[in-house]
């Protein structure tokens, strides 16, 4: 066992300029138009890619404008990091093209410079980018690494565009795919040497007996991608007593409680407005105590899938409604059913 | 390090099967690694599903997810009356894969995040069977490795090194959406450079070479279990070498033609693994050394000391 631990070094992020309000969404859908998308989701606007090749917006080329923005924040160059990670769940490249192999990550580590990383893909639906982070911070516990870059670049508006041409109603399996937005973040481990600045514990968890609820691929009535969703069951709260009770679990084993840890921020999956203050009031519930101040990007930016948390953090340390050297809780939230925990303390991290 | 395989296992596609699913590979090979070793399948803490083609070309959730609810592992934490934790996801890195998983592996072992990891690495084609398509190069396969820390400290694997080649990726799998009408569950390609079988042939006696001066390898004690982007890519890699050709293994399916037969992706590791041991591995073995190599171009490298000799 290891006494080692990492924190996290740099972060970066690429949004698209274009913003499509919910309005200008919801006046695409082919179907009924009769719910009010807004107050169920709580989303005003998302980004979306500019799909002109030229552009470079396909995730591909999101995700490295956004380790490129990151390697802007660090201390490191490309040529230092020793792990490349790339955790998209929409794997586009070269405009269209759904990519399988080569992976995206030993793609992104040539392009920047990063010849000798060890590289590979990560994919767990919207908990991607934490899972990547996960064994980021084993790899560097255990002294295999000593810093590494996770990133992911999602055109997640391509599951929407689908449902916008698909949804009768609004419960349609797909009628979740129209709360998302397109992104990229990207951030840099390396060991921590100092408390102000360390990952105190990364936990995740995958719940398969509900592994069904979610499903990702191509559609089969229309040319394009799409994401069917039990959003009922999906978010019953069973699913949202997973992340409490893994988390006080986990606690408990080290003799503490929820309160103990006395988090300044936590970040919940940006799935709507509605599912954050359910996630938090469910905490609530489970460890029986208040939880700490909930950050959210939400509304701007709907939901992002693999770089939400990063999203959020991005904008509230650069926006100063986060300040540094607080203590975060990121929660993860993904179809799998994946949930999880992760601690950390900020102090200096480059954003 | 220390991480040694505690059970491996494959699967293929029965005749009574429709079509080849991950799933079903992954999760046959799995459960047949557990059954094997008499240990329950709570005692997984992490699976790590590391196949790149997969059925309807399902992108969320982690296939891995599926597999662990096929294979019963920890399946409902809050139901369970002794809650025991699983974390599942995928891991995609072309041929190379099942290495990254050991590498990934060592470290959860090392920093004591579980006691087991079970590495499945299945491949089908989207459309559920390989052989209906003939572009397509790679077998309908499933393997598992179940991974555990060895009580011997120097049996199981060496560190793993992972290395990029220059020039083209060499291979390329995608799914064009922009010309699969509402026929992209089917559908798949798989563009191979006509040069890429001596590139991958380079970088793997490169990656060899290094691996084997580093750390100290015994070309006479040591089996090479490589990749098979070609039917004659062990003689090939022999040669380049200078080792005796039947030190050197890249397993085509059982009981298919060895000319004919498609590429096992990245269940190669598994399939070499459970060639050499069934083959009756000559004593004078004592190490095995794994290669894959495919598209990046990437190479992976890891011995595995075999415990007992």
């Amino acid at each position: 066992m290891t006494s080692r631990s990492s924190r996290l070094e740099a972060l970066g992020a690429y949004l698209p300029p274009t913003v499509q309000t919910t309005a200008e969404l919801v006046a695409q859908v082919s179907g009924t138009q009769e719910f009010d998308l807004q107050r169920i989701t709580g989303v005003a606007e998302r980004r979306v890619h500019d799909p002109r090749p030229e552009a470079g917006e396909d995730s591909y080329g999101l995700a490295l404008r956004a380790a490129r923005d990151c390697l802007g924040n660090s201390r490191y160059e490309a040529a230092d990091l020793d792990v490349v990670i790339s955790a998209s769940i929409t794997r586009f490249q070269d405009g269209d093209r759904f990519a399988f192999e080569p992976s995206f990550a030993r793609q992104l580590a040539a392009e920047l410079g990063a010849r000798s990383a060890i590289h590979f893909d990560v994919s767990n639906a919207c908990a991607g980018m934490l899972t990547g982070v996960y064994l980021l911070d084993r790899l560097i516990r255990a002294g295999v690494a000593r810093n590494g870059l996770v990133v992911s670049g999602e055109q997640a508006t391509k599951v929407a565009r689908t449902a916008a041409a698909e949804i009768t109603d609004s419960y349609d399996p797909q009628f979740a795919s129209l709360s998302v937005g397109d992104s990229a973040a990207a951030v840099i481990l390396d060991e921590s040497v100092d408390e102000a600045d360390r990952i105190h514990y990364v936990e995740m968890m995958t719940c398969a007996e509900y592994s069904h609820l979610c499903l990702g691929m191509p559609s089969d009535r229309t040319e394009g991608i799409a994401l069917y969703t039990d959003n009922k069951q999906m978010h019953k709260r069973d699913r949202l007593r997973l992340w409490p009770t893994f988390h006080g679990d986990v606690l408990a084993k080290q003799g503490r409680t929820f309160a103990d840890e006395e988090f300044d921020y936590i970040v919940q999956h940006q799935v709507g407005t509605r599912f954050v203050e359910f996630v938090n009031r469910t905490g609530e519930e489970v460890f029986g105590t208040g939880m700490p101040r909930s950050l959210s990007v939400v509304e701007r930016f709907g939901n992002t899938a693999t770089t939400s948390h990063f999203l959020v953090l991005r904008e509230h340390l650069k926006a100063g409604t986060a300040r540094p050297g607080g203590k975060f809780l990121l929660v993860p939230a993904a179809s799998g059913v994946v949930a999880g925990a992760l601690s950390a303390t900020i102090s200096t991290m480059g954003v | 390090m220390g991480a040694v395989i505690a059970a491996a296992s494959l699967a293929l596609p029965r005749p009574a099967d429709a079509i080849a699913t991950t799933v079903q590979l992954a999760g046959r090979a799995a459960h047949d690694c557990l059954t094997g070793t008499g240990l329950s399948p709570d005692s997984v803490g992490v699976l790590i599903n590391v196949g790149v083609y997969r059925e309807s070309n399902t992108f969320e959730p982690a296939l891995a997810a599926m597999v662990q609810k096929e294979a019963g592992i920890n399946l409902d934490y809050l139901a369970d009356a002794v809650p025991s934790a699983g974390f599942s996801f995928d891991l995609m890195n072309g041929a190379c894969g099942v290495l990254n998983a050991v590498q990934v592996a060592q470290a959860l072992l090392d920093t004591g995040s579980t006691d087991r990891v079970l590495v499945t690495a299945a491949d089908v084609h989207p459309g559920g069977r390989a052989a209906d398509d003939p572009a397509y190069p790679y077998e309908d396969l499933g393997g598992a490795l179940l991974l555990e820390r060895s009580t011997d400290p120097g049996a199981g694997f060496g560190p793993v090194h992972l290395r990029s080649g220059p020039g083209p990726t060499g291979t390329s799998g995608y799914l064009d959406t922009a010309a699969m009408g509402a026929g992209g569950r089917q559908l798949i390609t798989v563009e191979q450079d006509a040069d890429r079988a001596g590139k991958l042939l380079d970088l793997a006696a490169a990656t060899v070479a290094e691996y084997t001066e580093e750390h100290g390898l015994d070309p006479e004690r040591t089996m090479v279990v490589c990749s098979r982007p070609t039917p004659d890519f062990a003689t090939l890699l022999a040669g380049r070498l200078g080792l005796d050709p039947a030190s050197v293994l890249a397993a085509g399916l059982p009981g298919s033609d060895p000319e004919r037969s498609g590429e096992p992706h990245t269940a190669a590791p598994v399939l070499g693994y459970l060639t050499a041991l069934d083959g009756g591995l000559p004593h004078a073995y004592e190490e095995l050394l794994f290669v894959t190599v495919g598209a990046g171009p990437s190479a992976a490298c890891a011995s595995y000391r075999l415990t007992g000799r």
